[in-house]
């Protein structure tokens, strides 16, 4: 939505035709000879020293995995290994023209892009700063064992590259990453190698986060997402390429804007994993193809020889440039593993005389040959290249599985809580560049949205105890809006975007009024690809920015299933705290639209170690959550109800303070006092327990004390206990669907932790384990007030001439469960 | 104009008082004198009578509530006339505001799965903590929970009501609302075949005890007989004392009090409790013993009867077997006993089976007196014979010990004159 862009309809109806540029395939055809005057020698044996290193690592782990031994020296590896024997030239001729401002991200197959990478980047940075770089690299653990191994720095960190990599691989606490990412996960982002993914494509939806970081706040540098042909199918890599092809950097970003500096580096290996994506599982035919029907420029797609090293320097010196001002671009590099996909791999779908046809063409040794053709060095010269990198390797190897030089996390020990010290970052930053005035186009005063929530009463009463007008109350979307402006014109980092939130200021207005202040590069609208949203918003935070998105619906989570479930929560810990992840995942949970619009599925996001779930149902705790969360540095999902976002504060008398002010994360509020029963609510339920406490104390005389959970994780249950020591009874209640719901997380542990206070166990009070009926059939599937009532009637207090209308029997709950529902 | 009826006060102590039984329900005609309703402290039970002409217009507590005296629980007056403004604060809450004279209400007011009424029978863990503080037996506690469980509330009344909660104050919980009931007066049988009558709380008490008393131990009765002959020539050359030693009237009961707490010093394993998987061997002889009252079975502890005289033991009982007849029982003196007495030789009951009241493990039935004839030297000659029963639990005493306690106790009663110079 934009009211710039003019759709004509005498424009669009004309008769047309739509053409696409044609795409190159394969056609650098030089070698060493015909590139003598453009590179010199050591240029090129650096080269071929780079593919021979790649070789012979990952010739290491497959000695490993297959035979348990390499060089004489035994090891036994049981973590994965997929290994790129054969694909060197696409790795280092990749890597080749990229400094330390480019980001690569990877895949599970990527031990070649980091030593690519790696080598390349120890070639290119002076001495002191990589010194510089090792040394503070945790605290100069890892350089401490490699310090001696060289006579030049470069020759250290080639061996501190080496070793980093291989504790890494073997779970060593020396490893890049602690040992917590492993072989699959491996990065080292001082030399600009972000993660590797385990899960295919997996980098498709981050890296145009990275980018997207870049062109915003106009960082230097282009991000090259490595992928490989197999992931082409998967829809958040379509979705990574849509976000990057957004035609508004171009049409609306103005001098913000431009091209989007990414390169889809795609390794085509032909098979994605053992299914051969040319002839049997795709039909592309040639994976560049894809990039003609992503937008008018076709990504500036290229088909390159990734054999040939040099055919891919030259795609690279071409296409970077590109990318930074027509970005995205697409290259589609022809390569082949000789290895199998992992090591358990027996080739079932290849023939031997397909990989031997492969083999003869061995880069490496194609490449050495046309040095000794070209005469810029000697087979000799060669073959000392090779007793280095082979004496390294062992090395670096036996120094990696020594036991007292690379120890592990001593988690079963003394470090027994070192991981779960790593699952969240738990900083405050309260901007991540503070060297920068934000990019505004209105000062805050002029904001729209601040005028309007400077008329607005901040507490939902007047004097006189009526309640005030909506119009002219400060609502709960107003409390999350006011954190986010205010954090807008504090961190020049931070971007908003998500489905529809610019001009329509959001599906329920949380962005009104903020268009006219905020430019698009800092609020925007993504295309209508959540995978996408979660994805660049992962990618955006690791490259070292602040991110509130938006998922329309809670219901759409699961169309970003991925991103929430395997990349959001888990970057931070799988770097062993090398990377914040500051992204605010807002999503509102629906109701009145049915089956797919109405589902509170905190379940699904509490069950998942690493990311911090709140859900406010007040103004106020809206506004001081949300503060917490653009304070901190973790991922936050901020759950929001559709059913409340007009509330005004009925409950803190105060009203919502102007000034800033943070609640902290896991811990319940008490909303009203009481003594004979707790009803513990869980977001906008907690309005319905309010008329549930009402009918106990005026028909039953029981007096009931309302706990808002405010936060799912963390959760601090003391606050809980000593309201059933007081009461001793609870009942618990949101709009989830009660099967396995975070409600049953907490009756559960209320059971456990305040058990001998209990005269009744815990009962629960969840939506019906249905669909989501028309909003006329709601009231039947919703926790109802009298369904509170009813649960404490028939489980934990008998009301005297209570009539039940609900079925909460044992009986009912054996039988609904033996039906599934 | 309507008239209220309030809950009499029964003594300055009483704070409340428990309705145990509506003889009116709303619609009916009373006229002065009748009987409204019954109900009880924990001492007594009384009834409340009509002391105004007309229909009973509106009843604001049901049976088996707890109502704080001086509080309106009915109305009385004219059909039509309101009786809304003398509904009781607070309190009445708790029950419905006005019962109508449908009782439909009240089986609503259960559970609605009374089938499943059977299945659970529990206490909550926050009861069984207020009983421990309270110090009270929650077993004993009526359930009003989800299934016949034993909550908080439950403990708490029982705490109030009963005789073993001795004088503790309770928070009132106004959380507490009525416990539910299961009927009330069948209305629809006029020619009454039977009288329904709902338990009171001590006869429900002493119901369960009784039931778990025979359910959980292994009891058994060894009886016996003693030659009275000895017993009855001292009692006889009691009654010839002179006036100035001031004797009280000793009773054949005070007599074997007395013989029981010399010889069960030496049989300690009767004199014990046995709890859980522990015993409790104690150093003084704390007799129960049994007292028939109106109110039904209690049983008073003389405690540390072997360090007393036969003519303070003879006193002491007495006293404690009156103050449990009229009610004025310190409840104090209804527990600790280490093992009781129950006399039944007044009704010629010749032998018989005694419960044993737990944790106790042993329990002395003493049975009338026969003439019995025996051989002496060849002749037959009669001579008084009195039946004692002993009922021990065989999980804590084997037979053997049991008999050994037996033989030396008809040995001791047998030989009164002598046991009394030691």
């Amino acid at each position: 939505m934009a009211k710039q862009i003019f759709i004509d309809p005498n424009e669009v109806r004309k008769p047309e035709t739509i053409t696409f540029p044609s795409i190159p395939v394969n056609q650098y055809q030089k070698t060493v000879k015909d590139e003598k005057k453009n590179f010199t020698k050591e240029e090129f044996l650096n080269i071929y020293r780079d593919m021979a290193y790649i070789r012979e690592f990952e010739t290491m782990l497959n000695l490993i995995k297959t035979t348990n031994e390499y060089c004489g020296v035994q090891y036994n590896h049981p973590g994965p290994a997929h290994l790129g024997i054969g694909q060197e030239a696409a790795y280092v001729g990749a890597a080749y023209e990229l400094t330390l401002d480019d980001f690569t991200f990877g895949s599970h197959r990527s031990h070649g892009e980091i030593i690519a990478k790696g080598l390349r980047s120890i070639q290119i940075l002076d001495d002191a700063k990589l010194m510089e770089i090792m040394e503070t690299f945790f605290g100069g653990r890892t350089l401490s064992v490699v310090k001696d191994s060289g006579k030049t720095v470069k020759e250290i960190a080639i061996n501190f590259l080496l070793y980093g990599m291989m504790c890494e691989t073997f779970a060593r606490k020396n490893g890049f990453n602690q040992g917590l990412g492993g072989s699959m996960h491996a990065f080292f982002t001082p030399f600009g190698i972000f993660p590797n993914n385990a899960i295919v494509g997996g980098s498709g939806s981050i890296a145009p986060g990275a980018a997207l970081f870049k062109l915003s706040n106009k960082k230097p540098g282009i991000v090259v997402c490595n992928i490989g042909d197999g992931s082409i199918a998967c829809g958040p890599v379509w979705e990574g390429l849509m976000i990057s092809a957004m035609d508004q950097v171009r049409t609306l970003w103005g001098e913000n804007g431009g091209g989007m500096p990414i390169i889809f580096n795609i390794n085509d290996n032909f098979y994605g994993m053992g299914g051969q994506t040319r002839g049997e599982t795709m039909g592309y035919d040639m994976v560049a193809r894809i990039a003609a029907g992503v937008m008018p420029s076709a990504m500036h797609a290229e088909r390159v020889d990734g054999f040939n090293p040099l055919a891919v320097i030259d795609a690279y010196r071409r296409k970077i440039p590109l990318a930074k001002s027509e970005g995205p671009v697409l290259l589609d590099l022809v390569t082949y593993r000789f290895s199998g996909h992992s090591p358990s791999d027996s080739s079932t779908y290849r023939t031997k005389e397909e990989i031997e046809a492969w083999e003869a063409q061995d880069s490496i040794i194609a490449f050495g040959k046309q040095i000794v053709d070209a005469k810029i060095a000697t087979q000799e010269e060669l073959d000392a290249i090779w007793v280095t990198i082979k004496d390294n390797m062992l090395r670096n190897m036996k120094l990696s599985i020594d036991e007292t030089v690379s120890p592990r996390i001593d988690i079963y020990g003394a470090e027994s809580d070192y991981i779960g010290n790593l699952m969240f970052s738990n900083q405050k930053v309260r901007s991540f560049d503070e060297t920068r005035k934000p990019d505004v186009l209105l000062p805050r005063e002029e904001c729209p949205r601040v005028q309007l929530l400077s008329k607005r009463a901040r507490y939902g009463f007047e004097a006189d105890g009526k309640p005030v007008s909506k119009n002219r109350v400060y609502q709960l979307r107003d409390g999350i809006a006011e954190p986010i402006i205010n954090k807008f014109y504090e961190d020049p980092t931070l971007v908003a975007f998500g489905e529809d939130v610019r001009d329509w200021g959001g599906a329920f207005a949380v962005y009104r009024g903020m268009t006219e202040a905020i430019p698009y590069h800092r609020l925007f609208n993504t295309p209508i690809a959540e995978a996408g949203i979660v994805g660049a918003a992962i990618g955006y935070a690791m490259s070292g920015g602040r991110v509130v998105a938006e998922l329309m619906y809670c219901d759409f989570l699961g169309r970003a299933g991925d991103e929430i479930f395997n990349q959001l929560c888990k970057w931070q810990s799988m770097s062993a705290g090398m990377l914040k992840m500051p992204v605010v995942l807002r999503m509102s949970v629906g109701s009145k639209y049915g089956a797919q619009h109405s589902q509170d599925w905190s379940a699904l996001m509490t069950h998942i170690p690493g990311l911090k779930v709140v859900f406010p149902a007040t103004p106020y705790d809206a506004k001081g959550l949300m503060q917490s969360a653009l304070n901190g540095t973790d991922p936050v999902i901020f759950l929001e109800s559709q059913r409340i976002y007009d509330v005004a504060e009925l409950f803190h008398a105060e009203g919502v303070p102007e000034a800033e002010y943070e609640i902290p994360f896991g811990e319940p509020d008490v909303k009203r006092a009481g003594k004979d029963v707790t009803i513990l609510s869980i977001g906008a339920t907690l309005y319905r327990v309010t008329k549930a406490a009402d009918i106990l104390q005026e028909k039953y005389g029981v007096s009931a004390e309302i706990i808002d959970a405010r936060s799912l994780v963390p959760f601090n249950y003391e606050p809980v206990i000593e309201s059933i020591k007081k009461t001793g009874r609870i009942v618990v209640t949101g709009d989830a669907c009660e099967r396995n719901s975070f409600m049953r997380n907490l009756a559960s542990n209320i059971a456990e932790l305040a058990f001998d206070y209990l005269d009744a166990p815990p009962v629960v009070v969840g939506a019906k384990n249905w669909i989501t009926p028309a909003h006329e059939l709601e009231d039947a599937f919703f926790p109802q007030p009298e369904w509170i009532v009813d649960a404490i009637h028939e489980r934990i207090l008998p009301l005297s001439g209570h009539v039940c209308k609900h079925n909460f029997t044992e009986l009912e709950q054996i039988r609904e469960n033996k039906r599934g529902i | 104009m309507a008239t209220p009826v309030i809950m009499p006060r029964q003594g300055q102590s009483v704070e409340s008082c428990i309705i145990t039984e509506w003889k009116k329900k709303v619609g009916d005609k009373v006229s002065v004198g009748d009987v409204l309703f019954s109900y009880e402290t924990d001492k007594s039970t009384f009834e409340e009578q009509a002391k105004v002409d007309g229909t009973l217009l509106a009843v604001f507590y049901n049976a088996d509530d707890d109502v704080p005296v001086l509080l309106n629980v009915a109305v009385i007056g004219n059909p039509g006339e309101s009786f809304a403004e003398f509904a009781p604060e607070g309190a009445a809450a708790a029950a419905p505001a006005v019962a109508e004279a449908k009782a439909a209400t009240v089986a609503e007011a259960a559970p609605a799965l009374q089938a499943t009424a059977a299945r659970a029978e529990g206490i909550s863990p926050r009861a069984k903590n207020t009983a421990e503080k309270l110090g009270v037996d929650p077993t004993q506690a009526s359930p009003s929970g989800p299934h016949g469980r034993v909550i908080e509330r439950d403990v708490l009344a029982l705490a109030k009501e009963s005789r073993f909660g001795g004088e503790t104050v309770v928070q009132s919980e106004a959380a507490a609302p009525a416990a539910t009931k299961t009927s009330e007066a069948p209305s629809t049988v006029n020619a009454v075949e039977y009288d329904e009558v709902k338990l009171p709380n001590l006869r429900r008490m002493i119901a369960k005890t009784m039931h778990d008393s025979l359910a959980d131990m292994a009891q058994l009765t060894h009886n016996t007989s003693f030659d009275a002959t000895k017993m009855n020539a001292f009692r006889e050359s009691l009654k010839t004392a002179p006036e100035s030693m001031s004797l009280p009237k000793i009773t054949i009961n005070d007599i074997i009090l007395f013989a029981v707490s010399r010889v069960l010093t030496r049989h300690e394993s009767l004199n014990a409790h046995m709890v859980g998987d522990k015993m409790r061997y104690f150093k003084h002889v704390n007799l129960g013993i049994a007292v028939d009252t109106p109110r039904g079975l209690l049983v008073p502890t003389l405690f540390a009867a072997e360090t007393k005289s036969l003519a303070q033991i003879s006193s002491e009982s007495k006293a404690l077997a009156k103050s449990a007849i009229d009610g004025s029982i310190n409840p104090d003196l209804l527990q600790g006993g280490t093992f009781t007495i129950s006399n039944l030789g007044l009704y010629g009951i010749e032998s018989f089976t005694p419960v044993i009241n737990p944790p106790q493990v042993a329990l002395l039935g003493v049975c009338s007196i026969m003439e019995r004839i025996r051989t002496v030297n060849g002749q037959i000659t009669a001579y008084p014979a009195m039946g004692l029963s002993l009922t021990y639990d065989h999980r804590a005493v084997d037979g053997a010990p049991a008999s050994r306690f037996l033989k030396d106790l008809v040995t001791a009663l047998e030989h009164i004159d002598l046991l009394l110079i030691g």
